[in-house]
């Protein structure tokens, strides 16, 4: 089974295919910072109004230490327990694919921040204002959860893997960033900040498959192991989902403090809870909240990208193309 | 709730005063809730927020609310119509003369306008039609708005409104005031638009009008390649795209004689270019674009494919360039025949981009045969290769040097060659060290040609008529920003005719893209516009006389575009009057049809861009404005027809990506009909591009649309595209391999597949993993 201790080395026959066209599609998927032109944000940030202006550094604070969180909690707490080579090929993968984003991210902020003292006082950030610090300390608690664990033997050992995998897919990933993610574009469908934006689409783009892969993960132990599911563990995934949601409307409240047009907290608090519920649908659990997602502009993140070439850079082509010429094949 | 008034002073948000100020725009839009709009907008409000806040807010609510009626796209339109006059009036424009004169006052307008319409000042203030902002969708208007309308110097606001725009590009191109009013009628109409460096700069004091411009290869020398750069700078900075060669710089390699040296070949020098190009922004207004034109002969070639990697080493790769492979006819015979293929250096063989078609062929394998060249090749791998670099990132774009030649007006003399196509690859003009040819588009919106269940073929004669006419104009009073430039163009005078909105015209009239129909309405279409331009462009010479370079063209000698093709004519009795006065008086333009991609001209006029089947029936526009949700209004008149515009309905299409293939109560044929772009054979669209070629005397940007590409269907379509005779292919556009997971439509529990991890899957051997 999956989640039995081990260090499973054979590909072939291969017991989790769908790991391994997740892999495949991922390395499609790949993109690099040199790519993501973020000259323009600059004009951008100019004209913003104080609000946007404090939004955006908040924003950017959160992004300096969230995917290497993520990388941390994927290398000391995941990889070592997904016994399967092709999990492993995904995951490695996804380290990658982590690292990519700080460094999106590190460059981001050399470009936001031009003051250094700025820019350092952002890196701590978790150290210095309370709402990222609030949604660190969420993270660590569950990495803590299970960083001790060398080997899931028993069923409370599971559990406890299960409970940080999901914590990670569903709280971090799936509405933390998610979250984030809203407010950058919310910024793009006014126009604002098209760098950031088309390098947070190639992030997103990622995230999404990160997440899908994590639910792979549980849905299959789910169907290996039955019994671990239980109402308690519903119970637990609960709870957990409304206390990320009320560390991000805190972040919320600190972000939109100083009033944005078209971006109200009460809005922001019925996305959050409307994500919240999508992710314990994904899980089969019964929604906590009911609320209905009140962003169109996030409607438009649902719906196939068409630009102007020569306005941005097209976000829209795979590498690793294959096969050869012939001049027989359909077209 | 409180709102800031402009004066200072704070009042509670009242959600009735709100909703009377949409009712008064939501007029004869039925379907539209101005309650809803309130509410959202005051949902979406801050306590505090001034009146400009609430009222850009209420547009952009309003705009939000296309994807489940696309009447809010007029309402959001209106809004931003009312906002803007606001905008203007407030500077104390009441009128368009006064808006002139605020514009010139601040540098803006150009003299000559200026007192064009202060000498006709009540004419053509009386002149602006009141109604015609109420034409534009909420996407065009807004772009207008961004991107088109002229703003102070200093605060920045808007001093024309979108009409007076429209009248403002009429006065920089007109004679008379009833010639500015004709031309402004037709703009406002939406019928016709010229293309945006028109738009941009008519008119004002840098009247640079021409979008596109074909650079000749720097020489082999040092002096030459910088020439280039500073020409290319000069312009791009006017809103210009630029193709420009590569192919006389030697390789990597080659030997320079004047220091002993070996050169780096042409990647350093193309990373340059790249940087250039990117540093130069159009006015302001976006980035510097260009593309590069190399030869496949030359050693640099995979190089050159290699450019716009996202691996690899980052000094060898240029992310700003558009790259392009200029074809002679004998690679694709190598390619069929599985040959090798000979790689020359340009300092060994200088002759070889002046030669085109047999020349070309004889000199090449003369030269193979006395081993002349760097290395060989098989031709496959380089074909290959180009394949790869197209799917991976649409760039590479395929254009062919010999049916360009052969079948281009201007080069019926020796010596006159066309060395490259442009930045879209619908220019074909010739070229050379001291020449940069120039051309200035325009397009017509069919979908403004429609009557009575089909083409108003009268009214598109009588656009044409007008378009020609002013794209002719532009010739004579346009700036042209290098001397290569101002030499090529008042010579052969050369303009370029496009249309958008084919796919509106086929929904309209119920004709599948693929259908047989559909081929020939559009290659009627192309004919009657070419014939019509060519009769306007004879009208023109009567007067004002043959361009000076008439006698070297091929018309000069009979032969017109269907002629080079060997088609036969449906419009005979028009065509044999049309000759008989192009043998008596000639033409006024070498050159008159070029399919632009129409990009942004068609978002103002609300159609489909250029001769481009839809990308889906519900996608997002991203551009500098923001992003946009478009929706195929035809198939939701449909859809509400039938009671299926319901919620359930939306989900579905938009789950599928804008497909409606999986909307069983939709009937076969419908669903046939609303195929997307990555729906239909491509060989249709290879087909259509075809048939219209013969009347299209330059050529087209034709892009291709593939999903999940692999190298055997693009070797395969490429072939199939120069075997058409086609001039020039554009884009290969493609889709991720994975997508952003959705946040707005429904979702159910995580589903796996079922693990059978031993059985062998026979049926589908390809996605089966377990015994490969």
């Amino acid at each position: 089974m999956l989640l039995d201790p081990g260090m499973d080395l054979t590909l072939r026959p291969m017991r989790y295919p769908h790991f391994f066209e997740r892999f495949r599609d991922a390395i499609k998927n790949t993109w690099t910072v040199e790519e993501v032109d973020l000259h323009s944000d600059l004009k951008d940030l100019a004209r913003l109004s104080p609000a946007e202006r404090h939004l955006i550094s908040r924003l950017v604070a959160f992004f300096a230490t969230g995917d290497t969180i993520v990388a941390n909690n994927l290398v000391l707490n995941l990889y070592q327990h997904v016994n399967s080579p092709e999990g492993r090929l995904y995951l490695s993968r996804q380290l990658f694919e982590e690292a990519v984003h700080v460094q999106f991210y590190l460059n981001l902020l050399d470009t936001y921040v031009p003051d250094e003292a700025e820019r350092f006082a952002a890196f701590d950030a978790i150290e210095n204002i309370p709402s990222i610090r609030r949604k660190a300390e969420f993270c660590f608690r569950w990495i803590d959860s299970v960083f001790n664990l060398r080997e899931l033997k028993t069923r409370d050992d599971r559990r406890a893997f299960l409970l940080n995998l999901i914590c990670f897919a569903a709280c971090i990933e799936g509405l933390f960033f998610y979250g984030a993610f809203a407010y950058v574009y919310f910024l793009r469908s006014r126009g604002l900040l098209n760098g950031l934006a088309s390098g947070t689409n190639w992030v997103f783009r990622d995230e999404s498959m990160h997440m899908a892969f994590a639910f792979d993960v549980v849905e299959t132990v789910r169907r290996e192991e039955p019994d671990l599911f239980d109402d308690e563990m519903r119970r637990q995934v609960s709870e957990m989902l409304a206390e990320a949601v009320d560390c991000e409307v805190q972040f919320a409240e600190d972000l939109l403090g100083q009033g944005v047009p078209g971006l109200s907290l009460t809005d922001m608090r019925a996305y959050l809870e409307h994500v919240a519920d999508r992710r314990l649908a994904q899980l089969d659990i019964q929604p906590l909240y009911g609320s209905k997602n009140p962003f169109a502009f996030m409607e438009l993140q649902d719906v196939q990208e068409l630009s102007n070439f020569f306005e941005r850079r097209v976000s829209a082509y795979q590498v690793g193309v294959t096969g050869t010429v012939t001049f027989d094949d359909d077209f | 709730m409180r709102v800031r008034k402009r004066d200072g002073s704070a009042e509670p948000v009242d959600v009735n005063k709100i909703v009377r100020a949409v009712e008064h725009w939501a007029g004869d839009l039925d379907d539209v809730d101005p309650l809803r709009v309130a509410t959202k907008t005051i949902s979406g409000l801050y306590d505090g927020a001034t009146t400009d806040e609430l009222d850009r807010l209420s547009i952009q609510t309003a705009a939000e609310m296309i994807g489940e009626e696309p009447q809010y796209s007029r309402l959001a339109a209106r809004l931003l119509s009312g906002y803007i006059d606001k905008e203007v009036r407030g500077q104390g424009v009441a009128s368009f003369s006064q808006a002139i004169r605020l514009g010139h006052a601040e540098g803006l307008i150009g003299d000559a306008t200026a007192e064009f319409v202060a000498a006709a000042a009540r004419e053509l203030d009386d002149a602006v039609d009141l109604r015609g902002d109420l034409r534009f969708e909420y996407f065009g208007l807004r772009t207008v708005y961004d991107r088109y309308l002229l703003r102070h110097p200093v605060t920045r606001l808007v001093v024309e409104t979108p009409q007076y725009w429209l009248l403002r590009v009429a006065c920089g191109l007109a004679h008379d005031p009833a010639e500015a009013v004709e031309l402004y009628r037709l703009m406002s109409s939406l019928a016709y638009l010229p293309s945006s460096p028109t738009l941009f700069n008519s008119g004002t004091r840098h009247s640079q009008m021409s979008s596109c411009y074909l650079v000749d290869s720097p020489r082999d020398e040092l002096g030459s390649i910088y020439e280039r750069y500073a020409q290319v700078a000069h312009l791009s900075k006017f809103a210009g795209g630029i193709g420009i060669s590569w192919s006389r710089v030697r390789s990597r390699g080659a030997l320079i004689r004047g220091t002993n040296g070996q050169s780096n070949g042409i990647v350093p020098f193309l990373r340059t270019l790249d940087s250039s190009v990117a540093a130069v922004n159009q006015g302001g207004r976006r980035k510097g674009a260009a593309c590069v034109y190399l030869e496949p002969w030359h050693p640099d070639i995979e190089e050159f494919l290699e450019l716009r990697d996202n691996t690899g080493e980052d000094a060898r790769r240029t992310h700003n360039l558009n790259l392009a492979n200029w074809i002679p006819d004998e690679f694709m015979r190598r390619v069929e025949a599985d040959d090798v293929w000979s790689l020359f250096d340009p300092d060994e063989l200088p002759e070889l981009p002046d030669l085109w078609g047999e020349e070309f062929d004889a000199l090449y394998r003369a030269a193979e045969r006395d081993g002349r060249y760097v290395r060989q090749v098989r031709a496959r791998d380089l074909y290959g290769k180009m394949m790869r670099t197209l799917a991976q990132t649409g760039n590479g774009w395929m254009t062919f040097k010999d049916a360009s030649n052969r079948l281009c007006n201007q080069t019926a003399e020796p010596g006159d060659v066309v060395h490259l196509s442009n930045l879209c690859t619908e220019i074909i003009e010739v070229s050379s060290d001291t020449e940069t040819a120039v051309c200035n588009l325009g397009s017509v919106n069919l979908a403004a040609h429609l009557a009575g269940g089909d083409i108003d073929w009268e009214r598109l004669r009588a656009t044409v008529g007008t378009a020609v006419t002013f794209l002719d104009r532009v010739i004579d009073i346009n700036y042209y920003p290098s001397e290569q430039a101002a030499a090529s163009n008042p010579r052969w005078r050369p303009v370029g005719l496009g249309v958008m909105g084919l796919q509106d015209v086929f929904f309209a009239l119920r004709l599948p893209f693929d259908s047989p129909a559909a081929k020939e309405l559009s290659t009627r279409v192309a004919e009657e516009i070419y014939l019509t331009a060519l009769e306007t462009s004879a009208g023109l010479a009567e007067r004002f006389g043959a361009h000076p370079a008439y006698d070297r063209t091929r018309v000069a000698r009979g032969d017109l575009q269907p002629d080079l093709w060997g088609v036969t004519v449906t419009q005979t009795e028009r065509w044999a009057a049309l000759r008989e006065r192009i043998a008596a008086h000639g033409v006024r333009n070498s050159l008159l049809i070029a399919i632009a991609p129409t990009a942004t001209i068609a978002s103002i006029a609300g159609c489909y861009e250029c001769i481009e089947p839809q990308v889906s029936n519900l996608f997002k526009r991203e551009t500098l404005s923001g992003e946009f949700l478009q929706i195929n209004t035809a198939l939701v008149g449909e859809l509400k027809a039938r009671g299926l515009w319901t919620q359930e309905i939306r989900d579905a299409i938009k789950r599928a990506e804008g497909s409606v293939q999986g909307i069983g109560e939709l009937p076969a044929e419908l669903r046939e009909l609303y195929r997307t772009a990555w729906e239909l054979p491509q060989r249709a669209l290879i087909d259509l591009a075809a048939a219209r070629a013969p009347y299209i005397d330059q050529s087209q940007s034709l892009n291709l649309f593939m999903s999940a590409p692999s190298i055997g269907k693009l070797s395969s379509m490429y072939l199939h595209a120069w075997k058409s005779g086609l001039k020039t292919t554009y884009y290969l556009r493609s889709r991720p391999a994975t997508r952003i997971q959705q946040a707005t439509v429904a979702v159910a529990r995580q589903a796996v597949p079922v693990e059978d991890a031993v059985a062998c899957s026979l049926e589908n051997p390809e996605s089966c993993e377990a015994c490969q």
